[in-house]
């Protein structure tokens, strides 16, 4: 009788958490640092809506637990190759974020999420100002250069274009390319860590981007006032998600998804017939994908994928792949500025990283308090919207030259 | 690097590196670099030309149309102005009253006391919020056009409040 008894209590030992947890101690170091990103959400506010959801996933997948069939999410599902028989163990044995997670393996939530970004933009300083286009593309030059300092970090192709994509300040698509380059790839990074570096720094562009500015403009630079931007007519602004969706599309296919999303969305908006579905879209559409986003790419937050010097050589590349894309927006602002003797306000160089509003609000802020009478939100915004277009057509590029 | 390796392996380039390559040699790397970024960069100029052109070409349908309406509105009035001349020997004797201009130039005038009313009304309420006596002493036009970029105080305002939030 004792013997079974104590064989019961052998058998639930070994099959309990605290097992688990003796068995694999850093799985509390990562529950640790996800209560510290739950706070700097809750408390501070960073990001809350996504930054909480991918904490809490973090916290869910290093709960600990012994038996395979017990574990919430299964870290070494996603470095084998795909195949039916996997997709089939995925979700025969997967747990519930394992499940969760195949939307961002498949692509899939990071063009939803475009289409709802879609029926939230408006093109229209875009399509006032064209030229904000140029400054869009500037700052992708983050992403390359990036990739050039990777390279010589030696990095595999995949590695590099994983890292230097964070530079585009768009989270989506940061996960679009680093599941497609990643996939199968004999590598130590994976979506999640890219997720999770490019999130922070685009929660970080009011600390990061505002030393920048004010170290590569003058006062009377940030001072410069902007006419006013004509209002375009709503046959243009419904033209123009067809035409940029055909045009990329021609020049970079493998951006067709990201933009065509992006541009369904938008014309869904300016149509103005589609009302219900803009208001799913932007709204139950989007708060559901990006629940199920933060929460798997959060998941694949394990020790193992994070607590390693890749994770740390991501940060670091990351942040310099920021500076850099808002750096190269400053530097093509102040060119143009120089060229239209004195008209174009280079603060709205920096928007050109598709953070978008943020960056548009850091460039607004930081011409008022240069000048508190100097609005530079809307001209902003259009370098900001082009920026979205930039980072995914440099996506498209990047998938088209890195064989995965 | 040599101008002709570098020419080499952009053109190789259009065959994609192998993800798992590792380390890059020089002229992928760069390779890389300059074809992603003149890609872009060309994408996004191609993007910048149609949209000007988009945009001129719907200005100048604009343009036609509000010609057409001015047109249209032309052709109009030569047809009303007989009326009005029609009407006028009839007007002609009651004329003699009061004209209605003054009456025209009344309306902004309690327009403007009604906005003092108004604003009276709301430094009244603050008085009762705050506790304290507020007195208006002086109610007079402000100067426009003077490094306030040509806006009104109330443009300025509602534009402070639409954009602060940001």
């Amino acid at each position: 009788m004792l013997q079974i008894l104590q064989d019961i209590l052998s058998g639930l030992w070994e099959t309990s958490g605290l097992a688990g947890l003796a068995a694999e101690p850093l799985k509390l170091l990562m529950m640790c640092i996800s209560f510290l990103f739950m706070y700097l959400a809750i408390v501070k506010g960073f990001e809350p809506l996504l930054l909480l959801p991918i904490s809490f996933g973090m916290f869910l997948s290093n709960l600990p637990a012994v038996l395979p069939e017990d574990m919430i999410f299964h870290a070494s599902y996603w470095n084998e190759p795909q195949s039916v028989e996997w997709l089939w163990k995925v979700l025969h044995d997967g747990g519930l974020l394992d499940k969760l997670y195949l939307g961002v393996k498949l692509q899939i939530y990071p063009c939803l999420i475009f289409l709802g970004i879609g029926t939230m933009t408006d093109f229209g300083p875009l399509i006032a100002n064209p030229k904000s286009f140029l400054l869009g593309a500037a700052a992708q030059g983050g992403i390359f250069f990036t990739f050039l300092a990777a390279g010589y970090m030696g990095m595999s192709a995949a590695e590099c274009g994983s890292i230097a994509i964070i530079g585009g300040a768009d989270g989506p698509t940061s996960i679009y390319v680093s599941s497609k380059l990643l996939d199968g790839a004999d590598s130590s990074l994976n979506t999640g860590t890219i997720a999770l570096a490019a999130y922070t720094y685009m929660a970080l562009v009011p600390v990061i981007q505002p030393p920048i500015m004010r170290l590569l403009t003058t006062e009377k630079e940030r001072k410069i006032k902007m006419p006013q931007l004509r209002t375009p007519s709503k046959t243009e602004k419904i033209v123009f998600p067809v035409v940029v969706t055909l045009i990329v599309a021609l020049l970079v296919p493998s951006a067709a998804s990201l933009v065509g999303m992006l541009m369904f969305g938008n014309i869904l908006k300016e149509s103005g017939v589609a009302g219900r579905l803009v208001d799913t879209a932007q709204n139950a559409l989007m708060n559901i994908v990006t629940i199920f986003l933060g929460v798997s790419v959060g998941a694949t937050c394990t020790a193992s994928n994070v607590a390693n010097f890749a994770f740390v050589k991501v940060l670091i590349l990351g942040v310099i792949a920021f500076s850099l894309g808002t750096a190269c927006g400053l530097g093509l602002a102040k060119i143009m500025n120089w060229l239209s003797g004195g008209k174009v306000n280079p603060l709205i160089g920096s928007a050109g990283v598709s953070a978008v509003p943020m960056a548009a609000r850091i460039s607004q802020q930081e011409g008022a308090k240069a000048d508190p009478t100097n609005f530079l939100l809307m001209h902003a915004m259009g370098p900001n919207v082009a920026g979205v277009i930039g980072s995914a057509v440099a996506a498209g590029v990047l998938l088209s030259v890195v064989n995965y | 690097m040599h101008p002709l390796l570098l020419a080499n392996h952009l053109i190789m380039l259009a065959g994609g590196i192998d993800g798992d390559k590792r380390p890059l040699d020089g002229s992928e790397i760069w390779g890389v670099t300059l074809v992603g970024l003149g890609v872009v960069i060309a994408a996004l100029a191609i993007l910048v030309i149609v949209i000007l052109l988009f945009g001129k070409i719907f200005d100048q349908i604009n343009k036609n149309q509000k010609a057409k309406e001015a047109a249209a509105a032309a052709k109009k009035k030569p047809k009303q102005a007989p009326a009005k001349k029609a009407a006028a020997p009839a007007q002609a004797k009651p004329a003699e009253k009061p004209s209605p201009a003054p009456a025209v130039q009344a309306v902004p005038a309690s327009d403007e006391d009604e906005v003092i009313a108004v604003i009276s009304a709301v430094v009244a309420m603050m008085s009762e919020q705050d506790g304290k006596n507020y007195r208006i002493k002086s109610v007079a036009k402000s100067q426009r056009n003077s490094g306030f970029s040509g806006r009104s105080a109330w443009a300025m305002d509602g534009r402070r409040q639409n954009v602060n939030p940001f």
